[in-house]
């Protein structure tokens, strides 16, 4: 071969080789096409305002303000004046480096939040420097104008990365409801986020719209909500627990809707908004009385003498009792180990057992319906009694839009078989006749017993939402209808027992309010962490009743020390708009009552 | 007197000139005219004849090309025969004096400023280099054989290489090896090649395999080639292996006595010392072959052992270079990061492009020297792989006639000198788009008629024109025989 040959083979080749890696990354390679995309396009989030709340009568329960994120693209970083960014901002320039280097050990690429909930102002100030690399986006925050209901209504917070790996929607630095009706309704509140796809040059200055915003979407702000709470009665509520624990649940009978949710000790909720929110986020959770723990679906309570209505109702429906019925008293029940009572007349029919709250007449119908001949066994006694008692809402979730509902504990006779090894009796369970043992009712389930009452049998399913912005309706199950399984006629002898408590000289006469026609039944529930809880059942008017309310108060004695005060005034506010016994508001607020169980475990 | 040369304008331009060659010249000049204005592109500048942006620029630089092309053409040809070495000389000079007065810009000091104009000598001295290498091989007594003579050729070449090394310019520097190219039509010996490739191979080898694999290689290549030639397999079975086994049984040995032996090490040893009783064997079997390979390896082995050297006393980028090239390293923050986003737009580009106009990689400065050195990204994102495959087409009939014109030519002095101007073309797009596509490591040589700057057009133009007026010249006096 000659040389001149072999100079054209050696030019030819060098273009083969040339143009066949050419082929390679331009044609079979789409590894550069997507790192080009990566280089030139920004996905810009714009962020949808959240949804409002409102309360029963349109005032503002949760507002949102204009707030603004500093987020950074660690890439298109240049060195800064940290001292500057420091002081424009007002944190530590420790703080900036730290956020920043998280920032890119998450990814150079893609933006992190640096810093989150600027102000107006500091982002005006931020505007005037120049930082290449940073940026902020528009964000709204939470604020809440009459500061209740922080378990309630919930706190917003940047969402964790276990969310974004469950839910594709999410974002790193998204906000997300964490609990409350922020929770329960993240769907409609926090809107539809769009995005602006962008195309930037090398030094992450934005170019232009790509593609003339053919991929650009528009955020869809989020959904106003009108809740069921009436602001000025949780006001009120909170105001008269503050410095107890315990909770106030008020369900308008009729609907379902919960008019009044406390759970004390409560939180200013704008504590939980803006920088210092992890500050105080982790003050709340150091407090031995736990403000964070929403008692009033969460807690789990011996419901005490309350539960004797449940018992009396039973035992009418299955025939063991009769309203007429009567039962000795002897300062007690006297089979087996007994079950204490106070002195009063005796023997007592079933109305009156129920204003006087006679521990002895409950023992006995308790008995009568476990040992039921027609039953054959205690165990199959027991079983039927458990249903009943479930039917009135108790042992399990009610189902409300409420999240973090928690069960209660309604004991099977599988669990009395497991303890005592199959060998025990009626009289073993005695004390669940007077919601002691190993009973445990939330403060929403025996606000809703109370409903139930005062339906004469029948509940809505408690809810907080009364309707959401671009819903024809909630859920349907809020509309419906749950019977207990007592029927309506046994109601009346029970309700007539309530309302002579606090109008005949009952347990409960201090919640007397003349014209309300309250009916009340009070609750002293041991426990073994100190003094007794104070609880009263309550609803009114008497006849087409308009509020139902369960008042709890750990350690406060009798159910008429607190419980009932407090039930009564609530119930007045709600009624008639306003309070005629400013003396025994201050008698309520001025109640010092002892926690020494939460306060020990401060040290 | 005017009437001829009249006369022989009309004729040089009827048939002479070869205006194939000249219209591919001018399409590539053309497109690099818009890849430049696509890859500065600027709304508010928009006229490509905007001479405040480069496109304008390189359009006035177009201009002063084509009527430098012009004059060539209009010369007769005896004057660049008689202008070769005042040429290279002037030329010499004006590299030397950039040492003295020029500028520094980007760290080498290749730019002379006068006034407005930025003047690159380096540049320039291709071209006189080919004419004066041109000169120097067609006198009548020179042969390629002599090496008197091949020592002259030297000089010729690295005076300029030497000056240009010293501005700190190395890429333009390695250019001058492309003149092997023409060397080897001329008749070099084809040997010196077949060495060279077997020493680019062993510098490539030596950084992509192991050292240990890299010297088992080349014990088998070379007992393998041995004994191609003479047939004696079984004495070089026994070779192999008794290497293999003493090697094993020495390093196993000193591991147990605990040496921290290295198989690389151990090996090595044994097969420099198994080297005196090969040569006994061949010294008894009167194998001389064997004696070749046996050099052959130890020039191997003192090469591989060089490379590691040389490339320690490299300077850290150009290290980095090698290194990112060979897939080593792949730091794509710092010396990775040009290839990298020039391997970007390019690939993004697909196979028909994004269109004129529309790269993003190019447009949004992700490409760093996007109108000089890496313009052929321009290329490649917006016009996609036909685009490109055109380009490189276009370059390389290009060359390929250019190396015919020199065929064509009566006089070696003309041959020599086309086959120069295709070296220093094939040279330039090779490394140029290679850099591009990371198959050459990042040498700064731009990619002829493509590349912004007015040096680099002149001188390239001047380099094609000259060929082109020399086959005309030839043409032109063939009817007359």
């Amino acid at each position: 071969m000659g040389r001149i040959r072999i100079l054209q083979i050696v030019v030819v080749a060098v273009f083969a080789v040339l143009a066949s890696r050419l082929f390679y990354i331009q044609v079979l390679d789409s590894r550069y096409k997507r790192e080009a995309r990566n280089n030139v396009l920004r996905h810009e989030v714009q962020y949808p305002p959240r949804g409002e709340v409102y309360d029963r009568n349109g005032e503002f329960l949760v507002r949102s303000r204009e707030s603004y994120d500093l987020m950074v693209v660690p890439r298109d970083m240049k060195p800064f004046d940290t001292l500057l960014m420091s002081r424009v901002l007002g944190v530590t320039p420790e703080k900036i480096k730290r956020n920043i280097a998280r920032a890119t050990a998450y990814s150079r690429r893609r933006p992190s939040v640096v810093l989150p909930m600027l102000s107006k102002e500091e982002k005006s100030r931020l505007d005037e420097c120049d930082f290449p690399g940073f940026y902020t986006v528009f964000r709204t925050v939470r604020s809440y104008p009459r500061k209740i209901g922080g378990n309630l209504l919930g706190s917003v917070g940047e969402v964790s990365p276990r969310v974004i790996e469950r839910d594709s929607y999410y974002k790193s630095g998204d906000y997300i409801g964490e609990s409350g009706v922020e929770l329960a309704y993240e769907e409609a509140l926090r809107g539809v986020k769009g995005v602006k796809v962008n195309v930037v040059d090398v030094h992450g200055i934005t170019k232009g719209s790509y593609n003339d915003g053919e991929f650009d979407t528009v955020p869809v702000p989020g959904a106003a909500i009108v809740s069921t709470i009436d602001a000025e009665l949780q006001a009120f509520g909170e105001e008269l627990l503050a410095g107890k624990v315990g909770s106030i649940v008020a369900i308008e009978p009729s609907t379902g809707e919960i008019l009044v949710m406390v759970s004390s000790p409560t939180y200013d909720p704008d504590e939980l908004v803006g920088r210092e929110r992890g500050n105080h986020y982790m003050e709340l959770l150091g407090n031995p009385r736990r403000p964070m723990f929403n008692r009033a679906v969460m807690a789990k309570y011996p419901p005490g003498s309350t539960f004797k209505l449940v018992n009396g109702l039973i035992g009418m429906q299955e025939g063991v009792v009769r309203p007429e019925t009567t039962y000795p008293c002897h300062n007690g029940y006297t089979v087996g180990r007994g079950v204490k009572c106070h002195s009063h007349a005796s023997p007592l029919n079933l109305i009156d057992a129920v204003k006087t709250s006679c521990n002895a007449y409950f023992c006995y119908v308790f008995r009568n319906i476990i040992d039921n001949p027609k039953y054959g066994s205690v165990k199959r006694g027991f079983d039927v009694w458990n249903e009943y008692v479930r039917s009135f809402g108790f042992g399990r979730k009610l189902d409300s839009d409420f999240i973090g509902e928690l069960n209660g504990n309604v004991p099977t006779s599988e669990f009395y078989d497991k303890r005592y090894n199959g060998r025990w009796n009626s009289l073993t369970t005695v004390s669940l006749s007077i919601g002691q043992g190993e009973l445990g009712c939330t403060p929403l389930q025996m606000a809703n017993l109370a409903a139930i009452v005062a339906n004469r049998g029948y509940y809505y399913i408690p809810h907080v939402v009364r309707s959401v912005e671009g819903r024809d309706s909630l859920d349907m199950r809020f509309y419906r209808k749950h019977y207990t399984k007592v029927d309506t006629k046994y109601f009346e002898p029970v309700v007539e027992g309530m309302w002579r408590a606090v109008h005949r000289d009952g347990t409960a006469r201090v919640a007397y309010v003349e014209g309300l026609d309250i009916c009340g039944k009070t609750g002293t529930a041991q426990n073994p962490h100190g003094r007794d809880h104070s609880t009263f059942l309550s609803f009114a008017p008497r006849n087409n009743p308009r509020i139902a309310v369960s008042v709890y108060v750990e350690h406060g004695i009798w159910g008429a020390t607190v419980a009932a005060p407090v039930a009564s005034l609530i119930i007045e506010k709600y009624l008639t708009g306003e309070v005629s016994r400013p003396e025994l508001v201050e008698q309520v607020k001025q109640l010092n009552l002892n926690y020494s169980y939460y306060d020990r475990q401060q040290k | 007197m005017t009437g001829s040369r009249n006369n022989e304008g009309g004729r040089l331009f009827a048939g002479g000139v070869d205006w194939v060659s000249v219209g591919i010249y001018l399409l590539l000049v053309l497109m690099g005219w818009l890849n430049i204005y696509a890859a500065v592109y600027d709304e508010a500048h928009a006229s490509i004849f905007d001479i405040g942006q480069r496109y304008g620029m390189q359009g006035v630089w177009i201009g002063v090309s084509l009527f430098m092309g012009l004059v060539v053409l209009l010369l007769d040809d005896k004057y660049y025969h008689i202008l070769a070495y005042p040429l290279y000389g002037l030329s010499l000079l004006l590299l030397a004096a950039t040492l003295v007065v020029g500028r520094e810009v980007n760290g080498a000091k290749s730019w002379i400023f006068l006034g407005p104009v930025a003047l690159q000598p380096a540049e320039f001295v291709k071209f006189t280099t080919a004419l004066a290498l041109a000169r120097l091989m067609s006198t009548y007594s020179f042969s390629i054989r002599k090496t008197g003579d091949i020592l002259r050729i030297c000089v010729l070449l690295l005076v300029p290489m030497a000056i240009i090394l010293l501005q700190n310019d190395t890429g333009s520097a390695i250019v001058y090896t492309a003149f092997a190219f023409v060397l080897y039509r001329e008749g070099l010996n084809g040997w010196l090649y077949l060495a060279m490739i077997m020493v680019v191979s062993l510098f490539v080898f030596s950084f992509l395999l192991s050292p240990a694999f890299l010297l088992v290689l080349l014990i088998v290549a070379c007992t393998l080639f041995q004994a191609l030639g003479n047939g004696n397999w079984r004495e070089s079975l026994v070779y192999v292996s008794g290497v293999a086994l003493l090697t094993l049984a020495f390093y196993f040995l000193g591991r147990a006595a605990g040496w921290g032996f290295t198989l690389h090490g151990v090996l090595l040893a044994v097969s420099l010392l198994s080297l005196i009783p090969v040569a006994i064997y061949a010294y008894r079997a009167r194998l001389r072959t064997v004696y070749l390979y046996l050099l052959l390896f130890l020039g191997s082995i003192t090469f591989t052992y060089m490379t590691d050297f040389a490339f320690g006393k490299m300077q850290p980028h150009q290290q980095e270079r090698i290194l990112d090239l060979f897939g080593i390293e792949n730091d794509l923050q710092g010396a990775g990061y040009n290839v990298n986003q020039s391997k970007i737009a390019i690939g993004s580009g697909g196979l028909t492009g994004k269109g004129f106009l529309n790269g993003t990689q190019t447009k949004y400065n992700f490409v760093p020297e996007q109108s000089t050195d890496f313009i052929f990204c321009t290329v490649g994102e917006e016009w996609g792989f036909a685009g490109a495959l055109v380009v490189l087409a276009l370059f390389c009939i290009l060359i390929l006639r250019i190396m015919k014109m020199g065929e064509r030519q009566m006089e070696p002095f003309g041959r020599i000198y086309c086959y120069s101007v295709a070296a220093v073309f094939l040279f330039h797009v090779f490394v140029n788009v290679g850099m591009t596509i990371g198959v050459m490591p990042v040498i700064g040589i731009p990619l002829p008629f493509f590349s912004y700057g007015g040096s680099s057009l002149i001188s390239f133009t001047l380099l094609f024109f000259v060929a082109v007026r020399l086959d005309a010249g030839k043409r032109r006096e063939l009817p007359v025989d």
